[in-house]
């Protein structure tokens, strides 16, 4: 009688309430989202509001800062003279590029002749080293010190380089972050280039991921719960302010690449269980290098807010290789390496020498390496699509990423087999023959033909001029 | 010498037949004048040389007269910027009419030399279009000057398709193309349109373009001077798809959704809002209306307060719900839980009635009143002191509590009484049309009592207007004056009182009230302002 | 309110009170909408395009404040003298929809044409310039020109669609040949011709105008009014190709210099500094001869190699290496490159602004619109990226605000652009940029 009196006294504003109200506990529910950021967990150790304008930020992470390779004449230098085939003088042109300011673009010219010269740093002439990274010495990449690190204990083993999770979990295994979290370009407190990079253009349409996550108990607290994880056929969708917009709608495509994994939700935090397989996208900036990321021993955790947005963590052991090419290749290994700084030989070994899982049991070599992903999500109506969605490929781009597909091939074959592999045509690896059309004008420019090497597809091989 | 004559003697064959076509009837006068819109001009075109020929320049815009765009188009004339517009489109859609790619499709016949004139083909050809475009036959002044004009321009340019392009330049750019002229003549005891006047006017408004081959031949023959005539033809019209294309473009008018162009809302405070939302939003409202009234044949009162819309992905995403990807336009029935209320509470209603920032329940009042009531508001005093409405730092945290503190003035009050209810009762819905239920952290009451009846919100308000009788009665008056190109304001109700009742005894659907309004006599009547004018100079004298 | 039709057609042009009644709407575009010289010919209104390549810095070139009176930002201080006859765009966006994302070519193709390119390096459709010169280049010698201030005639950001951009002319001296050189007519020669097509426009005008005399209907006295008037546009515009059929009577006091010398035409800075002021004068003086009415200049390809001698790294490869600096927040090295592209549109608007001509300068009655490839040159983000407009369009269009897109499509800017340009439907682009809302705001 009491509670019918309360509810006259509001009668005016129930039709609005009513749509307000929450699922009861022990209902059906659904939640869905859509990533907006996925980036690699590196956790940053720098200093907030360290204040030393240009300066390369030291931290409990990276003692010494970031890596910065091939930035200037001195990097190429050093790098060169590891070469024990090129003569002194090479050395000395190749990195201060004498008369370089008659070139029409002086930089086009620079970028594209250290380009050439870092793709060759074999120990023998002619050996393209990001696709043969064995065949080039170890450059050396200095490693994550700090003991705090975000990811998920994979092997459920409190190994003695694990790192220690910020909530104090024990175990955690995520090498990747330990071989590759002082590289520059992957470095950073919120403004890590690549990390940028990757979420500009996933949120403009390169690729979209979605997340679904169901029960039959209460969205905050169920022991039987399920997440799905795929790929959408549905644009990212931005607000007004260029951020990720909630409650747009999107399919769940289920494909060779969807995974449904059981979870427990406790106090909103959302836990998988660890499957053989997880499919999710793979960090890319380009739609030739896009496509799956494979995670064995995969987990993944998300905390759901009060707006229904969620945060959280994608782990799992992934091929090394896989990342190695991901990375390098993603335009081609010497662009990589003079235009972001960034190794791919060094890359290629610190990969390698990190990698803790997927065990070849021929081999007894580690194939795979423990990554963790770390991912932001905005709530989203994620639906089964009622005709097969497809992801459509971009006709005009396929050319480009069956040549990725290629060099990535041959970069397998020879790192397996440590039989020297070609460069593959189709793609821009080694500068070629860019670096022959910017280089014209310059008064190197006949001794840099004759000097540098080059791919050589259809042509005979060893050193020569290009027509 | 020889070839010269036999085309001269042919051409004045057909010159002749023409002339034999009066261009109207003997009494005639000009009625009104009514400047195509851009709407008008483009279907039109695509009518008459094909849907692929390219429109693009500005057209003169509209004003809103009596609650309706179409009741300017009998005021405004051509200037000088507009001219220069039409004139480049003219010769931009000649150009491409008489293009090689185009010339087999449209140009019926073959000139006897390419580079020659030959006035038989020019004369055939303007024949053809001129009847098309000025939605009459031509003079044979109007015919004869355009076939000079082809010869002379022939005879310039070496080419006889540049010749006819010029010649049909001119059409595309004649005061007869332009402006629909309806003439009427004497009958009875007073005046009417001709048949002419009469094809144009149930084409456009039927089907929103220029009269087809068949109305044209109706009005030739006189068919549309009885009624049986007229009811055939209207009969044909509403059994066309494309009287979708003719209703969209009342209930777009009529719902003042061109008013869409200038919504903007506050980026920070509402991020969702979107060029592409408020296309959307603008498409569901036209497919509420056009499904209601054409497809489902249904009580148009429902449009206050169906259950039923229609929604994209984005309007998905403003309506809480998921979207299903069916088709890029899926249905939705919303639960009465929503709260939502026919298009009363569509995105669109609720989103161009408001301010960028939030809510206006004057706006909103005041449009829906003028729209669906034909109650159109005075507009406010110059000197009004709105602090009190705006300061939502103070104590008065919703805006009914400002509202009231505002209309405690009587001189404002008069007004806000008379259309803030409406606007209050949608109070559950923000500015871009999401639900909420507190304002400023204080909880909304949307109540409302309007002429002695009270209601509660959205729900509320729809069955308000459903159950207002002039709520139709005013669908048929804007009806009325879309068609005849009339401030709403000036007609009586009398005129189409009839079409009135026939609309509420069919159980209010569309179709019927189109029917008998255009079959009724004073649908075509007209009154002849040289009359009028004439009798006034006389009593002056 | 009720209008009366008679009221209506009595309002004038002086009273306050015609401001509500339609005739308003003549009046308004006759005192505003064209440029009246002194000697009463219309002064035709030009179009222009500059294109930078790496875009800006955001928080450096985003003004706080929206509407007029915003505070001039660092970046867009070289523009200082012109704020009051420009208008900056910021937070307009790119929408790529299932087109391949080009780094530094989609954002091009997407400011140009209003869609985003499906193929890299070119664009889909007439690039913005083009649509304008098919309705404002009637009567001048060349339908468009355009000059590349890099050097490279392959640096034109002008198309039909298609692979073939119009080629730009790439130095001084090829720029001057083209426009002054042999098929010049000097204005002041009395031996000049008329364009023919001219003549047979005039033709099908006289024929319109004399449908008047066939009106044999009887009307009454407010329709009588209308007709009278669009009779009175009809005679506005035999009498403007009467004139194009006369010598043009150049209302700029303006003097054809002599030919240019061969220089060095690079993306070195000083060269770019000296070849600039050289072609936007020349450009100018193609305006204001009626040459042309569409001048499209451009400093460098998308991704600039604009470099500054001695600096190792040049403009496009500094946006990638130099990292953001951690107080700073930006790139320092990127953000001067970015000012010198700023300083060099001033250079071009200086010219513009220099010759007077009738109630103002030849700026007065162009628009100019600059435009750029990328938003964050770093990441080659499209999200915010800019857009300068300079010059009123003969005063149709407003100035001196900065316009906030809030996420719409770069498109609205050029829908705005065409409209004030007069020309135009009620949409413009492609794909999700398809819009039909121009910034109504800016509409004189």
């Amino acid at each position: 009688m009491i509670l019918q009196k309360h509810l006259l006294a509001f009668s005016s504003a129930t039709a609005i309430l009513a749509c307000l109200s929450q699922p009861a506990a022990s209902a059906p529910w659904v939640r869905g989202f859509v990533v907006g950021t996925y980036e690699p967990a590196f956790r940053y150790g720098g200093r907030t509001g360290y204040a030393r304008a240009g300066e390369i930020e030291p931290g409990s992470d990276c003692i010494h800062g970031n890596t910065i390779h091939f930035s200037n004449s001195e990097q190429i230098r050093r790098a060169l003279s590891f070469q024990p085939w090129r003569s002194p003088e090479e050395i000395k042109i190749v990195s201060t590029l004498p008369g370089l300011e008659q070139a029409k673009t002086p930089d086009q010219a620079r970028f594209m002749i250290w380009d050439r010269a870092m793709s060759y740093r074999g120990w023998r002439h002619g050996i393209e080293t990001y696709i043969n990274p064995f065949a080039a010495q170890d450059p050396g990449q200095p490693e994550v010190v700090s003991r705090i690190g975000d990811g998920f204990n994979l092997d459920g083993k409190i190994g003695a380089h694990d790192f220690v999770s910020p909530d104090g979990e024990k175990g955690i295994d995520n090498a990747l972050y330990r071989a590759w979290g002082c590289d520059a370009p992957w470095r950073g407190n919120g403004n890590a280039t690549l990390d940028m990079r990757s979420n500009d253009k996933m949120q403009e349409g390169l690729y979209t991921m979605v997340i679904r996550i169901s029960g039959n108990q209460d969205p905050m607290n169920d022991k039987d719960a399920t997440l799905e994880i795929g790929y959408s056929p549905d644009k990212i969708v931005k607000d007004a302010r260029g951020i990720v917009t909630t409650d747009f709608s999107y399919r769940i495509a289920k494909t060779a690449q969807y995974t449904k994994m059981k979870a427990r939700v406790a106090n909103g935090v959302v836990e998988t269980e660890q499957v053989a397989e997880l499919h999710a996208p793979r960090i890319a900036w380009f739609y030739d290098h896009a496509g799956d990321a494979e995670f064995h021993q995969g987990r993944i955790r998300l905390a759901i807010d009060a707006d229904g947005n969620a945060k959280g963590v994608i782990g799992g052991y992934r091929s090394w290789r896989d990342i190695y090419a991901q990375n390098t290749f993603a335009q081609d290994g010497g662009q990589q390496g003079v235009r972001e700084h960034e190794d791919g030989v060094a890359l290629y070994y610190a990969l390698r020498r990190n990698a803790d899982g997927m065990r070849d049991s021929k081999t007894g070599q580690n194939m795979g390496i423990s990554t963790a992903y770390r991912i932001t999500a905005a709530a989203a109506y994620v639906v089964d699509a009622s005709k097969p969605a497809e992801i459509t490929a971009l006709a005009p781009e396929e050319k480009r990423r069956e040549a990725y597909l290629r060099i990535v091939n041959n970069m397998k074959k020879a790192t397996t087999t440590r039989i020297v592999q070609d460069v593959t045509p189709g793609t821009s690896e080694g500068a070629y023959p860019n670096m022959e059309r910017d280089i014209t004008g310059l008064p190197i420019a006949d001794y840099l033909l004759k000097t540098l090497d080059r791919p050589h597809f259809d042509d005979p091989p060893g050193p020569q001029a290009s027509k | 010498m020889r070839k010269g004559i036999s085309v001269a003697i042919l051409t004045a064959g057909i010159l002749a037949g023409v002339g034999q076509l009066p261009a109207m009837a003997a009494g005639g006068e000009v009625v009104s004048m009514r400047r195509l819109t851009e709407q008008e001009y483009r279907n039109s075109i695509g009518d008459i040389f094909g849907k692929d020929i390219v429109v693009q320049g500005v057209f003169e815009p509209g004003k809103r007269i009596g609650g309706l765009i179409e009741a300017s188009a009998a005021i405004l004339s051509v200037t000088p910027v507009g001219f220069d517009s039409y004139s480049k489109m003219a010769d931009s859609i000649a150009v491409q009419a008489t293009s090689e790619k185009a010339r087999d499709r449209l140009i019926s016949c073959k000139p006897g030399s390419a580079s020659q004139p030959d006035d038989a083909c020019a004369a055939q050809t303007f024949n053809h279009y001129g009847r098309m475009l000025f939605r009459r036959p031509l003079t044979s002044d109007e015919l004869q000057s355009r076939v000079k004009l082809a010869a002379n321009m022939t005879k310039a340019s070496g080419s006889f398709y540049t010749g006819l392009r010029y010649g049909l330049a001119s059409l595309l750019q004649s005061s007869n193309f332009l402006f629909r002229v309806e003439v009427a003549v004497p009958r009875d005891n007073g005046y009417t349109l001709d048949a002419y006047s009469r094809a144009a006017r149930l084409s456009y408004l039927f089907w929103n373009t220029t009269p087809d081959a068949e109305l044209l031949k109706a009005a030739q023959t006189n068919a549309l001077d009885t009624s049986a005539g007229i009811a055939t033809q209207v009969d044909r019209l509403m059994a066309s798809p494309r009287l979708d294309t003719g209703m969209r473009a009342f209930f777009s008018d009529m719902l003042q959704l061109d008013n869409f162009d200038n919504v903007s809302k506050d980026s920070l405070l509402y991020p969702k809002w979107s060029v592409q939302l408020a296309a959307a939003a603008r498409e569901e409202t036209l497919r509420t209306a056009i499904t209601l009234a054409l497809h489902e044949n249904g009580d148009m009162r429902e449009l206050m307060t169906t259950p039923k819309t229609y929604i994209n992905r984005n309007l998905a995403a403003i309506y809480g719900v998921p979207f299903d990807f069916d088709a890029d336009w899926v249905p939705l029935t919303f639960t009465p839980q929503q709260g939502r209320s026919g298009i009363v509470t569509q995105i669109s209603m609720l989103s161009m009635f408001s301010h960028p920032g939030r809510s206006s329940p004057t706006e909103r009042g005041v449009a829906l009143m003028d729209i669906f009531l034909c109650e159109p508001t005075p507009t406010p005093p110059a000197n009004v002191d709105f602090s009190a409405v705006n300061n939502t730092d103070g104590p008065l945290k919703t805006v009914r509590e400002r509202l009231m503190a505002h209309a405690t003035n009587p001189a404002c009050a008069s007004c806000h009484t008379h259309s803030d209810p409406i606007g209050l009762s949608l109070e559950g819905f923000d500015t871009i049309g999401r639900p909420r239920s507190t304002e400023n952290g204080k909880l909304i009451d949307v109540s409302a009592t309007i002429q002695g009846k009270s209601f509660v919100g959205a729900q509320g308000l729809g069955r308000f207007l459903h159950d207002n009788p002039k709520y139709p009665a005013c669908v048929a008056r804007k009806l009325y004056s879309y068609a005849k190109g009339v401030d709403s304001e000036d007609v009586k109700a009398r005129e189409f009182k009839a079409a009135t009742k026939a609309f509420g005894d069919s159980g209010y659907r569309m179709r019927s009230l189109l029917k008998d309004m255009t079959q009724s006599d004073e649908f075509f009547h007209a009154e002849p302002p040289l009359a009028a004018a004439k009798t006034t100079k006389l009593a002056s004298q | 309110m009720k209008l009366d039709r008679r009221f209506l057609l009595r309002g004038t042009c002086q009273g306050a009170l015609a401001v509500m009644g339609l005739p308003f709407l003549d009046c308004f575009l006759d005192n505003k909408g064209q440029a009246l010289a002194a000697t009463g010919k219309r002064i035709p209104t030009r179009f222009n395009t500059f294109f930078y390549g790496l875009g800006l810095t955001k928080s450096l070139w985003v003004p706080k404040g929206a509407g007029r009176n915003y505070e001039t930002t660092e970046q867009l201080k070289p523009l200082e003298a012109f704020k009051q006859k420009m208008n900056v765009f910021s937070g307009s966006r790119v929408m790529i929809d299932d087109n391949p994302n080009f780094q530094h070519w989609s954002g091009v193709g997407a400011s140009a044409t209003g869609m985003s390119p499906s193929k890299n390096g070119q664009f889909d459709s007439k690039t913005i310039d083009q649509t304008i010169a098919d309705v404002i280049s009637r009567g001048a010698r060349f339908k468009s020109i355009a000059a590349a201030c890099a050097g490279d005639p392959k640096q034109s950001y002008s198309s039909l669609g298609g692979p073939n951009n119009l080629p730009a002319e790439a130095s001084p001296l090829s720029l001057y040949t083209r426009l002054f050189g042999s098929g010049f007519q000097d204005p002041s020669r009395t031996d000049w011709k008329p364009n023919p097509e001219i003549m047979l426009q005039q033709s099908v005008l006289s024929v319109v105008a004399e449908d008047r005399k066939r009106v044999t209907q009887r009307l009454g006295a407010s329709d009588q009014a209308r007709l009278d008037q669009y009779f009175t546009s009809v005679r506005e515009s035999e009498q403007q190709i009467a004139a194009e059929l006369k010598r043009p009577d150049i209302e700029a006091k303006v003097e054809i210099p002599t030919a240019p010398e061969e220089m060095t035409v690079n993306s070195a800075l000083p060269n770019m500094r000296k070849v600039l002021p050289l072609m936007a004068r020349l450009g100018a003086l193609a305006l204001a001869t009626d040459q042309t009415r569409v001048f499209n200049l451009s400093i460098s390809e998308p991704g600039s190699q604009m470099f500054v001698p001695g600096d190792p790294l040049g403009y496009h490869q500094s946006t990638h290496e130099e990292p953001l600096d951690p107080v700073l927040a930006y790139q320092p090295r990127v953000a001067r490159y970015n000012v010198y592209s700023m300083e060099l549109f001033a250079a071009f608007l200086k010219e513009l602004d220099a010759i007077q001509e009738g109630d103002g300068t030849l700026l007065d009655h162009s628009l100019v619109y600059g435009f750029t490839d990328v938003a964050f040159a770093k990441i080659h983000a499209l999200d915010g990226i800019p857009v300068l407009i300079a010059g009123s369009a003969s005063g149709r269009m407003k100035t001196g605000h900065h316009i906030v897109g809030e996420g719409s499509p770069v498109s609205r800017v050029g829908l705005t652009v065409q409209k004030a340009m007069g020309l135009s439907v009620d949409s413009w682009g492609g794909g999700s940029m398809e819009t039909k809302s121009p910034y109504t705001e800016l509409m004189a």
